[in-house]
């Protein structure tokens, strides 16, 4: 296989998009297009990730009407719907076609319409991705589903509400660092979890997750531009190398895991990952989890190898997992704070991570990153894909 | 819309499953019978979800999974005023949910 650099990346506000689906993709698009500055080196293929546009937005085959946009004729294009992972798969989809030798230049954009309906259709579009008789019947949506992972996993190992509080602390604030970021308000633990009008600031979605356990909806596009060797080199761009991709899958139905506090497809996309980059987790200088509930940012950091299991509390309640830790994890905000909207979510973890490994992530750079890991998790961890990225040196 | 809900009992080396594969996850045998699902189990985990999509007018659900008796697991509605974890319960069959006005039948847990 041939190798695959990140050579430019690029992303929207997330939050509510003015923009029409398809100028939102193109706006992320065009700024990592600038980001990788081609010159006159065509971009062979487009990849689209997007989970919903078919049904919330009504417009399907949008990666044929992104290259319409962007004038990117005669490029291959597709769309990837994977779910909340549909991101990562289609940077994965991108890099398979460079490393076979396929194509030289691919940009791979991931955008999502959400806020384009109401709540509780854009609810029921996320649960509709549940077993359909198992679990969708009864009334589960994704927060639910969160819920009873949380209870068991919390029951479990001694985990609390303030050390679920202590992860969207340290998310909200690092999204006062990113531009980029749908929320930009800085949460106490008093205000959302001890004072008397926390029960009125914080009230539950799924006991024991409460809002501010929970990410917002949001619009929101972000795009990478992904080059083999010999273009990264003719460019002189720093040298990220997409360095390690791994994918797992699990049962539908959470309930049939053996151990439903066992994020497995976690565990198995993360070894491979790691594997292929030929890197352990101890290597790692910066990570993007999917934090689309608190509890997953601490379960996903275990899962991945960071930590023991039933040890990731204790370290977020050390701090180890802030800016400033030995493990900044979210240092963009994450999904909690950043915003996820779903098809652009697992495209936005890498849009971050390249950033960092460049140098480029302003306020919340960590310092001297070279190595990084994204969890992109889909369905209720039925389908994961994890990367790792890392900076060459020239 | 049938009352009752079925596992599925591998016929080749008598897994029951829930729900359904078309290739047994244990032996990768692909014929089974239907078997209902009724009995009693634990409660391995319940939550009061606010977050409800569309067909509910209630302000909260109560989910939970059940680890029934003899191991296989299911997710369902949790009939309990005073919900806990490892509380006994029994399988009902119930209205889970009424899109349009149409019933759909599955399992509800009850204090046993
Ligand atoms: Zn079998």
């Amino acid at each position: 296989m041939r190798p695959v650099y990140v050579i430019g990346a690029g992303m929207t506000r997330f939050g509510r998009s003015e923009w029409p689906l398809v100028d939102l993709a193109a706006a992320a698009s065009l700024a990592a297009l600038h980001h990788a500055d081609l010159g006159k080196i065509p971009v062979n293929a487009v990849v689209v990730a997007n989970m919903g546009a078919g049904r919330i937005n009504r417009q399907t085959a949008i990666a044929s009407a992104l290259v319409d946009r962007l004038s990117l004729w005669p490029a291959a294009a597709e769309a990837v719907e994977n779910g909340p992972a549909s991101g990562a798969s289609a940077v994965k989809v991108g890099y398979q076609a460079i490393a076979s030798g396929m194509a030289d230049v691919v940009l791979v954009t991931g955008v999502e319409m959400m806020r384009a309906v109401d709540g509780l259709e854009a609810t029921d579009f996320v649960a509709s991705l549940s077993h359909p008789e198992a679990e969708y019947i009864y009334g589960v949506t994704l927060p639910s589903l969160a819920g009873l992972f949380a209870r068991l996993f919390m029951e479990r190992y001694g985990v609390e509400r303030r050390h679920l509080a202590l992860v969207a602390i340290k998310n909200h604030d690092n999204a006062m660092k990113n531009p980029y970021a749908h929320i930009h308000q800085p949460v106490t633990m008093e205000g959302i979890l001890t004072s008397p009008e926390a029960v009125v600031n914080n009230p539950p979605v799924a006991e024991p997750l409460h809002m501010f356990d929970c990410c917002p909806v949001s619009d929101g596009a972000a795009a990478l531009v992904l080059a083999s060797q010999d273009i990264a080199a003719k460019l002189g761009a720093p040298r990220v190398l997409v360095a390690g991709i791994g994918q797992a899958t699990d049962t539908h139905a959470v309930h049939e895991r053996q151990d439903p506090t066992d994020l497995k497809a976690v565990r198995l996309a993360s070894a491979a990952a790691f594997d292929r980059a030929g890197l352990k987790p101890s290597d790692i200088d910066v990570a993007e989890l999917h934090d689309a509930f608190t509890i997953l940012e601490i379960a996903e950091s275990e899962a991945a190898g960071f930590f023991k299991v039933g040890q990731a509390h204790k370290a977020v309640e050390r701090g180890e997992t802030k800016l400033t830790g030995k493990l900044p994890i979210n240092p963009s905000g994450g999904l909690k704070a950043k915003g996820h909207p779903v098809g652009a979510t697992g495209v936005a973890q890498l849009v971050e991570l390249a950033w960092q490994l460049r140098g480029e992530a302003g306020e919340r750079q960590i310092a001297k990153a070279k190595t990084a890991y994204a969890c992109n998790f889909g369905g209720f961890g039925n389908n994961v894909v994890a990367t790792v990225l890392r900076k060459e040196e020239r | 819309m049938s009352e009752k809900v079925h596992a599925f009992r591998c016929m080749t080396c008598g897994l029951v499953s829930y729900p359904k594969h078309a290739v047994c996850p244990k032996c990768r045998g692909e014929t089974f019978e239907p078997t209902e699902i009724a009995g009693e189990g634990a409660v391995l985990t319940y939550t009061d979800v606010y977050a409800l999509a569309v067909d509910y007018e209630t302000r909260y659900l109560r989910l939970a999974i059940v680890e029934l008796d003899g191991g296989m697991r299911v997710t369902g509605q949790l009939l309990d005023e005073h919900p806990k974890i490892g509380t006994r319960v029994r399988t009902v069959v119930g209205v889970v949910r009424e899109p349009a006005g149409k019933p759909i039948y599955g399992l509800q847990f009850v204090p046993a």
